[in-house]
């Protein structure tokens, strides 16, 4: 793979299109998406149900396959890339938290959060330490050998970023991370995030809610399978994120809430969140 | 890679743990199934393996000539053949004379064995057997006499040996020189009684306990002076002379034949293929329920599998999104496929041994225990295994990781 430098795209699409549905029921769930994230970014991705969001995430995450378009991993086509290859890079480089948290409900927290190491060759119990020493972090440690349907919602949801984090990936795709929490568990798992990204992770979240989108340095609201509004392009450092957050908090939130009302007008589309 | 394959083991130990009686259920149809080919090659090679002392006891210098191509050991088991075959034998009185001349060859004796009603006092059971040979036999097949003599040249054409179990069925009295009996309505006088070997499986096929023994003249003119031989047994000088023997033997006969290869010249194992009607027809049904059994077990898993794999699909989706390829997938429920065959395979195994030794409690002889049947055991689960358990392996490594991820549990 391509040396990656702090100007480099870690991702870079264009005239991405995906169709679901054929002749009558043929609809465009992205319907010409260019976009270009750097590393370090913190992405918020916005938008009403329905416009592609979590396709385009799936997209960015290679689990989805079947589209149309150019997409290029740290410079690299993933076109090009084979399927065992991608499998690979999902385990090592990409690290994906889910709103349901999507944990194995059979295996213990210890052992969902070793699972992605199981597939980058790592030995028994060396992934094992290591699971144990990220939950350390999250201080879960004590909870390692609970069952996930023994754990709180804000609990299973530090799991899951935990395994998220587990292979030190470069890449954070989170769709929807506090969809099933509280307000207060929300932003306890959203201040986890922005310690990632004060790391230098980059991370690309989708969310529904416009008040986590603060803690984004660029949103990216979507309609209709197409990129609204981007708030920026540029890479923000995290010294300076802090001090723009009110700022930024205060208008995001405002054209945000704009687009969804707007959004919902026009197509009837109910803001729900999953 | 390693560290990979031990996960997927671990996985299907706990997956099957968690299921437990619907695993031990899918495991019962391998198990009935390796059982049975376990007991059916346990058994085999107990049968084999008595004759195969026999031989040796002998002094392993037999050649044996049996009419027919010899089949394969396959065939031997699916197809078994009686020594009383329907169509008329190959072999003829020239085939025997002139082998008696070939170099090397202690003695030579033909068997021909005769259906009838033997009687006496009492009716004899009827599956007494009526063997008409040479006197040159008793020494070939080292058959010892209790009292009296055994056929020669110099006795009358009617005398007959009879074996002890014989001589109790149908006189009442294990001592019976002198006495009278017929067979096919003809009157014989016994001159010998052999001693109770009670050995049913041998290479002659003839239970000699319950046979009766004639001239081979005389036989000839039982069977309306055609002579039916269906085993030539000879006897070489030494072991060593067998392959030359075998050669020469060989070769005269399809001379004798017009150039027809329509018989088989046996030594050592060749010989020892189990030939007990009683066998074949344990063997026969056991064969049938094996079969079966394995054909019913392997559907078992494959239905069992993609059930589990329904079941896992949303796992499946978490797995393939946290970095597993598809091929890791389809190892994975491959693994778990192989743990219920190899797992039922190896109780079978066990089962199976228990099964061989009941059952050779009415047999003469006991199961054979060697290292080929535990590998015949876990060869044949490794095979249900796969093949049984890829189709359900594929299908779940070829979901879709999106879909899989929405379908929840």
């Amino acid at each position: 793979m391509a040396k990656v430098t702090a100007r480099t795209p870690v991702i870079k699409l264009r005239g991405l299109k995906k169709r679901f549905g054929i002749g009558d029921a043929e609809n465009y769930a992205l319907n010409g998406i260019d976009l270009t994230i750097k590393k370090g970014e913190f992405v918020a991705i916005m938008g009403p149900s329905g416009c592609g969001k979590t396709t385009l995430l799936n997209i960015i995450g290679l689990l989805d396959r079947a589209y149309f378009g150019d997409y290029e991993l740290e410079g690299k086509p993933v076109d090009s890339i084979s399927r065992r290859r991608q499998a690979l890079i999902r385990s090592k480089q990409i690290g994906f938290i889910f709103q349901n948290f999507n944990l194995v409900h059979r295996l213990t927290i210890l052992e969902n959060v070793a699972l992605p190491l199981t597939y980058s060759g790592i030995a028994k119990t060396k992934r094992l330490i290591m699971a144990s020493e990220i939950l350390k972090n999250f201080h879960l440690n004590e909870r390692e050998y609970y069952m996930p349907y023994q754990l709180s919602g804000g609990q299973t949801q530090r799991v899951a970023i935990a395994r998220a984090l587990v292979n030190q990936p470069s890449i954070i795709l989170a769709d929807e991370p506090t969809g099933n929490l509280d307000s207060r568990t929300s932003h306890v798992i959203m201040e986890e995030l922005a310690e990632l990204h004060k790391n230098g992770n980059t991370i690309i979240m989708v969310t529904h809610n416009p008040s986590l989108t603060t803690y984004a340095t660029r949103v990216i609201t979507m309609l209709d399978g197409k990129i609204n509004t981007d708030s920026t392009g540029k890479v923000k450092t995290i010294k300076t994120r802090r001090k723009t957050k009110t700022r930024t908090r205060k208008s995001i939130k405002k054209t945000a809430k704009k687009i969804i009302a707007k959004a919902n007008r026009k197509k009837g589309y109910a803001l729900v969140t999953r | 890679m390693r560290s990979l394959l031990a996960n997927h083991i671990q996985n299907a130990r706990q997956a099957l743990q968690s299921n437990r009686a619907r695993s031990i259920l899918t495991m019962l149809g391998v198990t009935i199934g390796v059982a049975s080919v376990t007991a059916i090659l346990a058994l085999g090679g107990g049968a084999s393996k008595i004759v195969d002392n026999q031989i040796n006891t002998l002094g392993g210098n037999i050649v044996v000539i049996r009419p027919g191509q010899a089949l394969n050991v396959f065939s031997n088991i699916t197809q078994p053949q009686t020594s009383q075959g329907y169509a008329t034998s190959t072999l003829t009185e020239s085939d025997v004379d002139k082998l008696r001349d070939l170099d090397h060859v202690n003695a030579v004796a033909p068997l021909m064995i005769l259906g009838g009603t033997i009687k006496a006092n009492e009716m004899a059971p009827t599956d007494s057997k009526v063997l008409a040979t040479t006197s040159t036999f008793a020494d070939i097949s080292d058959l010892k006499l209790r009292e009296g003599q055994f056929l020669g040249e110099d006795i009358a054409e009617n005398a007959a040996v009879v074996g002890q179990q014989l001589s109790v069925n149908i006189f009442g009295s294990e001592s019976s020189i002198g006495r009278t009996m017929t067979i096919r309505g003809k009157q014989f006088v016994i001159v010998g009684v052999l001693k109770m070997i009670n050995n049913p499986i041998n290479f002659n096929s003839i239970d000699f306990d319950n046979a009766a023994i004639i001239n081979f003249e005389t036989g000839k003119v039982l069977n309306d002076n055609v002579s039916q031989i269906q085993q030539i047994n000879i006897r070489a000088d030494s072991v060593k002379k067998l392959p030359s023997i075998v050669k020469s033997a060989e070769k005269t006969l399809q001379n004798n034949h017009n150039g027809e290869r329509d018989f088989s010249v046996l030594v050592g194992k060749e010989i020892s293929q189990p030939t007990s009607q009683l066998f074949y027809s344990i063997a026969g049904v056991t064969a049938a329920i094996a079969a079966i059994s394995l054909f019913v077990g392997g559907i078992g898993i494959m239905n069992i599998m993609l059930v589990t794999v329904a079941e896992r699909t949303h796992e499946i989706g978490i797995r393939k999104s946290l970095g597993a390829s598809n091929r890791d997938i389809m190892y994975q429920f491959l693994i778990e496929s192989l743990a219920i065959s190899i797992g039922g395979g190896i109780v079978g195994y066990l089962a199976g041994y228990v099964v061989a030794f009941i059952i050779s409690e009415f047999l003469a002889f006991g199961p054979a225990v060697n290292w080929q049947i535990a590998v015949s055991a876990v060869v044949i689960s490794i095979i249900m295994g796969t093949l049984f358990g890829l189709y359900p392996a594929i299908r779940a490594a070829r979901k879709d990781p999106i879909d899989s991820l929405n379908r929840h549990e």
